[in-house]
C-alpha cells in the first residue's frame, strides 16, 4: 500500500461543486445488487453525515469568520455528497429492508474493525458491541418476514448469519455504565482513531435512521421494535464516541474527519463490485483529498502543528466488508453473558444493570421478546439463517426457549 | 447450509387481512422476477408461466376488490385508482409484448427488465398510497373476509403449475395474456358472488 492521501491533489474546490443533475443519480437495484455493495452505501452515508454535522458544531464555536467561510464551502460540498451516496439506496426498498442492511453493515463493519483493531481495550469495547447488533439482525430479520412475508436471507444473502445474539433485553443499561475510557490521542495508533471514528458514525446514522423510519410503521409490534433498538443505538453512540479523545483539539479532529473520509473511499473503490458506484467511490476520494488539504491547512494556522504528527504516514490496510462468520460464533460462545460495570466488562448481572432492566420493563416482556414469540406463533419456528451449522450456546438454538 | 424457514407455511398462508396478502405476494412476484432472470430453457418458460399467473390472479384481484374500496374508502380515492390502474395497464401491455416474443428470444431480457421495473414501481405505489391509507380508512372487518376470496380465485386459477397437466388444460388456462387476464376477472367475480 503506498497511496498516501497527505501526498496525493484531487479536484480543486472551486471544480467540485454539482448541478441537480449531476445529484440525480441511478439507485442501485433492491434485488440484485451486491449486499456489500448496499452496506459501504450505508456507511458512507453516516459518514458524510457525522462529516457535516461535526462541521455544523465546529461553526458554531468557531469565532472566526475565514475559518467559517471555509467550514460552510466545504460542508455544501459534502452534503452534496451525502446526497449522492444516501440517494444511490432504491426507494422501492421498505424501510424494513433498509434496516436489515443498517444491521448487516454494524455486524460486518464492527467485526472487521475489532479484528483488526491493535488495542485491546478497543477491541473489548468492539466485539462487545457487535454481538448486540448482531442480536438487532435476527430481532428485524422475524419482523420481516411477519411484515412482509419475505426471508431476510434474500436482502444479506448468507454472507451474515441470522441467529441470536446477546439478547436485546439485556442491552438496556444504566447510562452511565455506557461511558467507556477514551484512547490517548498521544499514545494511539492513527488507525484505532479511524477506527472509532468510523464506528461511531455508522451507529450514529442507525440511531437517527431508526428515530425517524420507526413511527412510519402502523403494526404495533413494528413501532414497539424500533423503538427499542433505537433506545439501544443511543447506549451505542455513548459507548463508541466516549473512545475518542476529548483532549483532540477542533482542529486535528477536522484533520481525523477529512482522512477517514479519503480512506474509506479509497478502501470502497479497491473492493466495489458496482461499476457506477465505484465512479462514485472514486470521484469522492478525489474530492476528499482536497477537503483533507484545506483541513491540514487550516491546523498549521490554526493549531501550530504539523498534520502529519497526528496522522498515519501511509493509508492503513483497506477497510473491507466480507463474512466474519467464524469469528462471531467464538465470540457468542465466549462473550454473551457480558454487560458493563463503570468503563469495564463483567459477566454478572450487577445492581445497577438490574435495577435499570425492573424500570424499563415495568414487569413486561420487551418487543424484541415479543417479536420472536409472535413469529413462532405464527409460523411455528423464529426465522434464521444458519450457514455454519446450529447455534455455538445450546441455550439458544432453535426451539431451546421462546427468549432466545 | 440450513436455512431454516417457517417450515409449512409459504409466507402468505400466514396472512390475517387482505392487504398483508397482496404485500405477500408483492414479494412473491419480486422473487419470480429474479427467478426468470436467472434461469434458462424449460426452467425460465416455467418461471415465466407462474409470474404470468400470479401476476393476473395479483392484479385482478386488486381491480375487482381493492380499487372499489379505495375508491369509496380513501379520501381522493378514484384519482389514487385511475393512477394505478394506469400502471397496470402500460405492464400489461409490457407482458402481452413479452408474451409474444417468449421465453427464449433475444428480446426476452431487456423487455422483462422492463416490465420488472415498471411493475416493482407500481408495487411500491401501491403499497405506499393506497394500502396505507385503505388500513386507515377501511374498518379491519372489512379487509379480513378479502383474502378468503382472493385465495379461492387463486384456486380456480393456480399459479403453481399441476404436473403433468402442462398441454391441454394448462394452455387453456395460460393461453394469451390477455385472455388469461379475462379468464381471472370471472373467476375473481365467481368467488366474489359465493363468498358475500
Amino acid at each position: 500500500m503506498t497511496f498516501n492521501p497527505l501526498e496525493q491533489r484531487g479536484i480543486p474546490l472551486d471544480k467540485q461543486l454539482r448541478s441537480w443533475r449531476e445529484l440525480d443519480v441511478e439507485p442501485v437495484d433492491p434485488d440484485h445488487s451486491d449486499p456489500y455493495t448496499k452496506c459501504r452505501i450505508i456507511t458512507m452515508n453516516g459518514i458524510e453525515i457525522e462529516a457535516l454535522l461535526f462541521s455544523h458544531n465546529f461553526a458554531r464555536i468557531c469565532p472566526d469568520m475565514e475559518v467559517k467561510h471555509k467550514l460552510a464551502e466545504i460542508r455544501y460540498l459534502e452534503q452534496q455528497q451525502q446526497k449522492v451516496v444516501n440517494w444511490l439506496l432504491p426507494g422501492s426498498s421498505s424501510p424494513l429492508e433498509t434496516t436489515i442492511s443498517y444491521e448487516q453493515v454494524a455486524v460486518d463493519l464492527t467485526a472487521w474493525v475489532a479484528r483488526m483493531e491493535p488495542d485491546p481495550y478497543l477491541t473489548q469495547c468492539y466485539e462487545f458491541g457487535v454481538l448486540e447488533d448482531f442480536d438487532h439482525l435476527y430481532r428485524y430479520a422475524n419482523l420481516y418476514e411477519m411484515l412482509q412475508h419475505r426471508k431476510a436471507e434474500k436482502i444479506v444473502d448468507q454472507l451474515t448469519e441470522v441467529i441470536p445474539g446477546r439478547p436485546t433485553r439485556y442491552h438496556h443499561r444504566n447510562p452511565i455504565d455506557n461511558v467507556r475510557k477514551p484512547y490517548d490521542r498521544s499514545a494511539a495508533a492513527p488507525i484505532s482513531k479511524l477506527h472509532a471514528l468510523t464506528i461511531l458514525s455508522a451507529e450514529q446514522q442507525t440511531m437517527n435512521f431508526y428515530l425517524n423510519v420507526g413511527p412510519q410503521y402502523m403494526e404495533p409490534i413494528a413501532r414497539q421494535l424500533y423503538q427499542e433498538i433505537a433506545m439501544v443505538e443511543e447506549e451505542h453512540v455513548t459507548h463508541y464516541e466516549s473512545l475518542l479523545d476529548p483532549g483532540e483539539t477542533w482542529w486535528e479532529r477536522l484533520v481525523n474527519h477529512e482522512y477517514n473520509e479519503c480512506y474509506l473511499y479509497y478502501s470502497f473503490m479497491e473492493q466495489e463490485s458496482d461499476r457506477k458506484v465505484k465512479a462514485i467511490w472514486e470521484l469522492h476520494l478525489n474530492m476528499e483529498l482536497e477537503h483533507l488539504h484545506a483541513a491540514c491547512d487550516l491546523m498549521r494556522q490554526h493549531d501550530g502543528r504539523d498534520p502529519a504528527e497526528v496522522l498515519a504516514p501511509e493509508l492503513p490496510n483497506v477497510l473491507t466488508f466480507e463474512p466474519n462468520k467464524a469469528y462471531l460464533r467464538e465470540l457468542l460462545d465466549t462473550q454473551i453473558d457480558l454487560t458493563t460495570l463503570g468503563t469495564g466488562f463483567v459477566s454478572e448481572a450487577h445492581e445497577r444493570f438490574q435495577k435499570m432492566q425492573d424500570a424499563v420493563m415495568g414487569g413486561e416482556d420487551p418487543a424484541s421478546d415479543r417479536v420472536i414469540d409472535e413469529h413462532n406463533s405464527v409460523f411455528g419456528t423464529d426465522y434464521r439463517i444458519e450457514t455454519e451449522g446450529p447455534h455455538p450456546r445450546p441455550e439458544l438454538r432453535q426451539g431451546a426457549t421462546s427468549k432466545a | 447450509m440450513t436455512t431454516t424457514q417457517a417450515a409449512e407455511t409459504d409466507g402468505v398462508d400466514a396472512a390475517h387481512d387482505v392487504v398483508e396478502f397482496l404485500i405477500g405476494q408483492h414479494m412473491q412476484i419480486r422473487d419470480l422476477f429474479t427467478e426468470v432472470e436467472k434461469s434458462t430453457g424449460k426452467a425460465r418458460r416455467d418461471a415465466f408461466e407462474r409470474l404470468v399467473r400470479l401476476l393476473a390472479v395479483h392484479e385482478t384481484a386488486e381491480e375487482q376488490l381493492i380499487h372499489p374500496l379505495v375508491r369509496t374508502g380513501v379520501h381522493g380515492g378514484g384519482d389514487i385508482v385511475d393512477d394505478r390502474l394506469s400502471e397496470e395497464r402500460e405492464a400489461k401491455e409490457m407482458l402481452v409484448k413479452l408474451e409474444d416474443v417468449g421465453p427464449d428470444s433475444n428480446q426476452f431480457p431487456l423487455l422483462l427488465a422492463k416490465l420488472r421495473a415498471s411493475v416493482l414501481t407500481h408495487a411500491h405505489n401501491e403499497e405506499a398510497y393506497e394500502f396505507r391509507y385503505l388500513r386507515r380508512e377501511v374498518a379491519a372487518s372489512e379487509l379480513q373476509p378479502l383474502v378468503s376470496m382472493v385465495r379461492a380465485a387463486e384456486a380456480m386459477a393456480p399459479t403453481h403449475p399441476h404436473p403433468g397437466v402442462e398441454s391441454a388444460t394448462a394452455n387453456t388456462v395460460v393461453g394469451p395474456v390477455v385472455s388469461l387476464f379475462d379468464r381471472t376477472k370471472d373467476m375473481v367475480r365467481a368467488s366474489m358472488s359465493t363468498n358475500r
